[in-house]
């Protein structure tokens, strides 16, 4: 082979050497047919379009023009009357019957549809992944709610649950804040849907929310101030929630996460949007998981 | 046969245009260089205030390059070298002459227009169409302006046969004109509610998923039109006149001309691959993707045989070798850009960085360079002077190709990581990266990239340079040269 | 026959057209009236959204965002359900875009609310590190431009039957008219936001470019 067509394939075998090495790096699963796809599309292209241009630069040292002249000249310009070269007009035929064939044979108009392919690839994952992951253990769980976390949540919450210097809720330093208490007591709150409906507001007031909210904020230490009782009647003595009915104050729980992603959240510290129907059982059990084991002891 | 008494031809509008495209050229690619420095350096987004940021200003790079730049360019070579193929002068006919020059009056009158109206942010969004209705009006009275001098200037032509140039630009005037007015109907909303609000204000005939095909029916024709069939008929005057070699052959001409044609309007919806368009307008511009590759690659092969035993010329002949490098990258583009049209590609590429790689193979190693040759070679032709230095071609060479090997490179990467990250799920089928994570992983490339416009500013620094200083105080020339251009 | 045209430009222009005219016609025209028809139910955009859509189309956000979700998993689960043709049915001009450079937007009202996207605008790496979207200060004192944004809702009302109420009537008397519903969706976001200039303007009738974009950006959904 020609020298200068050498060289052009090598320059491309050294771009697809680094593309390959970056994707790699990256975790790139290339069995994934649209990955292999694509990945095989550049290797055409590099080594197509350099290869090609290649040969025929090379014909320009070894090769000389020839060919009868047509009459026509055009300032000074003239024209040969060559055939077509054989391999461009063989591949422009190709190409041709091959898209004809596609269009009346291969894939003929609505024989393809993308939603339908959507579907498919969607039912198929879901079944295969509830059926997996129905059981899996709790360190299973904390690895894949922190992947979820780290894509759907941390825009707000931060990378590291932290809430962003207070523009979302904290999940480290301990389960919530006596300002998001306090804004709870005052206004009372409506909005994550538990079994026992709305809190009212104006449960405590004055010195008495101080010392309840710095009570729930503390992590419920020490030792419980009088007014709580107004409290532990929908939350329980322990906070808890009265396993569902009320949110659980003291600690994170699955219940409260669900109910937190179910609806959304408007606080004292800003609006957190609902997530609906985007997330399945098993997600939602995750990040439970993985945001109880955030809150620093 | 015609007599071949030497015709005076009148360079006055071509000399107009070759103005226009260096300073657009300039400025179009400084801000290229500085969005592309953004992407890598945020920072750089508040040298300006509000008309700094990334957003604002690449619409005024992708407009300033391509209707300052490469029109420009696409007009000075015309003004030029239609003359000479259809052996008339500019200056046999008065209305000619008119013609060209209210058309560059009107044109800069645009071109003004248009970048003040974009800093401002008035504009109607659709890519490459995103001038509002007033200047929308003038653009219809250039297009006819121009479409007029040409075809005046074929009525009184000596040479009874078109050359292949003129097809191309012939087609460039239809394609545009059609498309261009189809897809900027709408309607001034200052008039249409009893003079509400601003006067400049429209809004699209179409709405949603018409206005998508409309808009890429239009931009990826665009590319065609203005982007690929000017500069190819500009390829087919220039590499042969420059190297003084017939063209190899008129039926590959011929074929890649009407195939083209043909087959470049069916491939729009390649640019709305996955989308809400139905599925069959999206496989068939898939199939004729692919099947463009060869009408494309026929004018390229054409030309590359053209130059057949001619090897000491592209050694020796630094515009040579702009026009043969122009030639290849016009085959990697045209390869690449369908490859891209396969649906599973697509799936990948598109939204990447990949697309504009692909984009700047074309525009830059394809159309920039066709137009340093070209104005190059006309250079010593309507300055009557030699190139001022041969050897700042050179470097300009080696530097512009070096800078588009970078970019290319660097935004392949990019892309196809990118794409593949955004699909990429972890052991439990949940995404692995946060879109943050494909945004930080690209850095180090968009870094490269902006080294690489750095340098293709500085080889277009040296354009600049060098043709002032062919007009200004090069060595006067007492012949018009036959083929190769004298240069210092 | 070919060297013949060459010889009569007129036909061989007339050849061109031809041969390039129709291709868009039979990729457009099919589907035309089906690709027009609203969802069930879409409802059009506010004036305050549609001065937000303004704002985002004078700052070009379309430079790195799309709004268009395609029908894959790896992309309904980072932005939801895939986008429909109905959907789009009021968006003059439409505005996917072609670029990534930022997240899909097209559902990004699901997601993301109002506080968010007021730190998000104001300083972008205050909530994501690393981000190199460019912040959009400015908006928070240019004061959106309601009038055009009402004169629009009135040209896609009478000219394109956009179901607008009978409220939305051409002149300026009766946009006069009008303007307080829009001072009152906007004092509604306003509330949500804690930016100090944004608040004070919109006490005073006024209404930021940060507000009316917001207002779009909740309402892409
Ligand atoms: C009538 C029953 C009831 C009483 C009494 C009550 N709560 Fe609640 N509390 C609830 C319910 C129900 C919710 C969930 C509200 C929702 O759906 O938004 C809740 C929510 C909360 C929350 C928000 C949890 C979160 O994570 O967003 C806090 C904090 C809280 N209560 C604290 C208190 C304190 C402190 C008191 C006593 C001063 C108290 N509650 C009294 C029923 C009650
Ligand atoms: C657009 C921003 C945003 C996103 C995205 C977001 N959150 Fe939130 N989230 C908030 C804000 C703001 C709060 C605080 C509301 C308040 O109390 O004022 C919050 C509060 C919460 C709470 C309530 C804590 C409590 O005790 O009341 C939970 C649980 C939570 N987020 C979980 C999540 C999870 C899980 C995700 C991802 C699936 C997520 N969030 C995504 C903004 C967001
Ligand atoms: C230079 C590119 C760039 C421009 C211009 C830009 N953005 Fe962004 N945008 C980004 C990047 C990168 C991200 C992802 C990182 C982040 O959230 O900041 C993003 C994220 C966002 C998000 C969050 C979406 C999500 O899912 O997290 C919103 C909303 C947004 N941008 C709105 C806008 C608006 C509105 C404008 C125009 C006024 C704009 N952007 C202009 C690059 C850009
Ligand atoms: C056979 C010829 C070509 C085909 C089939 C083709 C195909 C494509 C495809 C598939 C895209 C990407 C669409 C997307 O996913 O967003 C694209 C984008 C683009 N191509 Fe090409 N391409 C060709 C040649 C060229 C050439 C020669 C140039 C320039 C000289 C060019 C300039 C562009 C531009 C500017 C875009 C970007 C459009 C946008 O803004 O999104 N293309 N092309
Ligand atoms: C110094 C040289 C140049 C540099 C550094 C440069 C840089 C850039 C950058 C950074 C972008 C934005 C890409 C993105 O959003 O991700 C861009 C887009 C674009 N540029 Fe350039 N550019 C240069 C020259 C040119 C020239 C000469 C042309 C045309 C003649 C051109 C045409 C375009 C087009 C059409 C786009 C839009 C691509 C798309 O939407 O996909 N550029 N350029
Ligand atoms: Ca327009
Ligand atoms: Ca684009
Ligand atoms: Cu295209």
């Amino acid at each position: 082979m020609n020298a200068l067509v050498i060289k052009a394939l090598a320059f491309a075998g050294v771009l697809i050497v680094a593309t390959l090495v970056v994707i790699k790096q990256m975790n790139i699963d290339l069995s994934d047919p649209v990955n292999m796809i694509t990945f095989i599309g550049a290797v055409a292209i590099a080594v197509l379009a350099f290869g090609v241009s290649a040969k025929y630069i090379a014909q320009m040292k070894t090769d000389t023009a020839s060919g009868e002249l047509a009459e026509e000249n055009w300032d000074g310009i003239g024209e040969y009357k060559n055939e077509l070269p054989g391999g461009w007009a063989y591949s422009f035929l190709g190409t041709m019957i091959w898209g004809m064939w596609y269009f009346t044979l291969g894939y003929p108009v609505n024989s393809f549809s993308q939603i339908g392919q959507w579907n498919e690839e969607v039912k198929a994952y879901n079944a295969k992944f509830e059926a997996t992951n129905k059981n899996a253990d709790a360190a299973t769980l904390q690895q894949m709610g922190e992947s979820i976390f780290l894509v759907q949540c941390a825009p707000c919450h931060g990378t590291t649950g932290d809430g962003l210097s207070g523009k979302a809720h904290d999940f480290v330093d301990g389960r919530i804040s006596k300002k998001q208490v306090l804004a709870v007591i005052k206004n009372g709150s409506n909005q994550l849907g538990y079994q026992m409906g709305a809190m009212p507001p104006m449960m405590a007031q004055g010195k008495d929310a101080e010392d309840i909210a710095a009570y729930v904020a503390g992590g419920m230490k020490g030792e419980q101030p009088a007014a709580f009782a107004a409290c532990a009647s929908c939350h329980g003595a322990d906070g808890k929630g009265m396993n569902g009915m009320a949110a659980n104050i003291a600690d994170y729980d699955e219940n409260l996460i669900t109910h937190v992603i179910k609806n959304g959240k408007k606080g004292a510290i800003g609006t957190m949007p609902a997530f609906h129907d985007r997330m399945t059982p098993v997600q939602i059990k995750a990040l439970a998981t993985y945001i109880k084991s955030l809150k620093g002891e | 046969m015609q007599s071949n008494a030497a015709l005076e031809y009148d360079y006055t509008v071509a000399k107009l245009f070759t103005y226009t495209t260096i300073v657009f050229g300039l400025v179009g690619m400084l801000i290229g260089t500085l969005i592309a420095a953004q992407m890598a350096f945020p920072e750089l987004n508040y040298l300006l205030g509000e008309y700094g940021t990334f957003s604002r200003l690449r619409p005024l790079h992708t407009n300033v390059v391509i209707y300052g730049f490469m029109l420009s360019g696409i007009w000075a070579t015309g003004y030029y070298f239609m003359q000479r193929v259809l052996k008339v002068s500019m200056a046999e006919s008065k209305l000619a002459m008119f013609l060209g020059k209210f058309h560059f009056v009107v044109y800069l009158v645009i071109a003004t227009g248009m970048v003040v109206s974009l800093f401002m942010g008035i504009t109607t969004t659709k890519e490459y169409a995103q001038m509002e209705w007033p200047l929308d009006i003038l653009v219809v009275v250039v297009w006819v302006t121009w479409g007029l001098w040409m075809f005046t200037l074929i009525g009184i032509r000596r040479e009874k046969a078109l050359y292949i140039s003129v097809w191309y630009y012939i087609a460039t005037f239809l394609g545009v004109a059609m498309l261009y007015l189809f897809n900027n109907m709408e309607v001034p909303t200052y008039f249409a509610s009893g003079g509400v609000g601003a006067i400049t204000h429209s809004v699209s005939m179409y709405a949603g998923t018409n206005d998508a095909m409309v808009q890429w029916w239009w931009g990826h024709n665009a590319v065609a039109f203005v982007f690929t069939v000017p500069i190819v008929g500009m390829i087919y005057y220039f590499l042969p006149k420059e190297s003084g070699q017939a063209v190899y052959s008129y039926k590959l001409s011929l074929l890649s001309f009407w195939g083209l044609m043909f087959v470049y309007l069916w491939a729009g919806g390649h640019h709305l691959l996955w989308s809400t368009v139905p599925d069959w307008v999206q496989t068939m511009a898939s199939i004729f993707s692919v099947i463009l590759i060869l009408p494309s690659w026929g004018s390229a092969i054409n030309m590359l045989l053209t130059m057949k035993g001619e090897w000491n010329q592209l050694t020796e002949n630094p515009i040579i070798k702009f026009l043969i490098l122009a030639s290849t990258f016009y085959m990697l583009s045209t390869l690449e850009g369908p490859i891209q049209a396969v649906k599973s590609v697509n799936a990948i590429a598109h939204f990447t960085d990949w697309i504009p790689g692909h984009v700047h193979d074309g525009v830059l190693g394809w159309v920039a360079f066709m137009v340093f040759s070209g104005l190059y070679h006309m250079a010593p032709r309507i300055f009557k002077r030699e190139i001022y230095s041969k050897s700042l071609i050179e470097a300009q060479f080696w530097i512009q190709t070096t800078a588009v090997v970078l970019y290319f490179t660097s935004m392949w990467i990019a892309g196809i990581t990118q794409g593949m990250m955004w699909r990429a799920v972890d052991e439990y089928g949940n995404l692995m990266y946060s879109f943050i994570d494909t945004v930080t992983v690209l850095h180090p490339y968009y870094a490269i990239r902006a080294l690489a416009g750095v340098l293709f500013m500085i080889g277009l620094v040296m354009f600049a340079y060098n043709m002032i200083m062919t007009m200004a105080a090069s060595k006067k020339l007492t012949e018009e040269p036959q083929f190769r251009s004298p240069m210092a | 026959m070919f060297h013949w045209l060459e010889k009569n430009p007129f036909f061989f222009a007339v050849g061109v057209f031809l041969v390039i005219a129709f291709a868009g016609l039979v990729t457009i025209l099919p589907n035309f009236a089906e690709s027009a028809r609203p969802l069930k139910g879409l409802k059009p955009y506010t004036v305050l959204e549609l001065a937000g859509k303004n704002v985002y189309m004078k700052d070009q956000c379309i430079a790195c965002h799309s709004q268009l979700i395609r029908p894959f998993k790896a992309e309904t689960d980072r932005y939801g359900q895939y986008s429909l043709s109905g959907e789009y049915a009021y968006d003059r001009p439409f505005l996917w875009g072609s670029k990534r450079t930022g997240p899909d937007l097209h559902r990004v009202g699901n997601y993301r609310t109002t506080d968010w996207h007021e730190n998000h605008m104001w300083e972008p790496t205050s909530v994501v590190p690393g981000s190199i979207m460019p912040a959009y200060k400015h908006q928070f004192t240019n004061i959106a431009d309601i009038a055009t944004a009402y004169a629009e809702a009135v040209t896609v009302k009478n000219v394109f039957k956009t179901p607008y109420g009978n409220d939305i009537q051409p002149g300026v008397k009766a946009f006069e008219a009008y303007k307080p519903k829009v001072l009152a969706e906007a004092k509604k976001i306003a509330a949500d936001m804690k930016n100090k200039d944004v608040k004070d303007a919109v006490a005073a009738g006024k209404i930021p470019e940060i507000v009316a974009l917001i207002a779009y950006l909740n309402r892409l959904k």
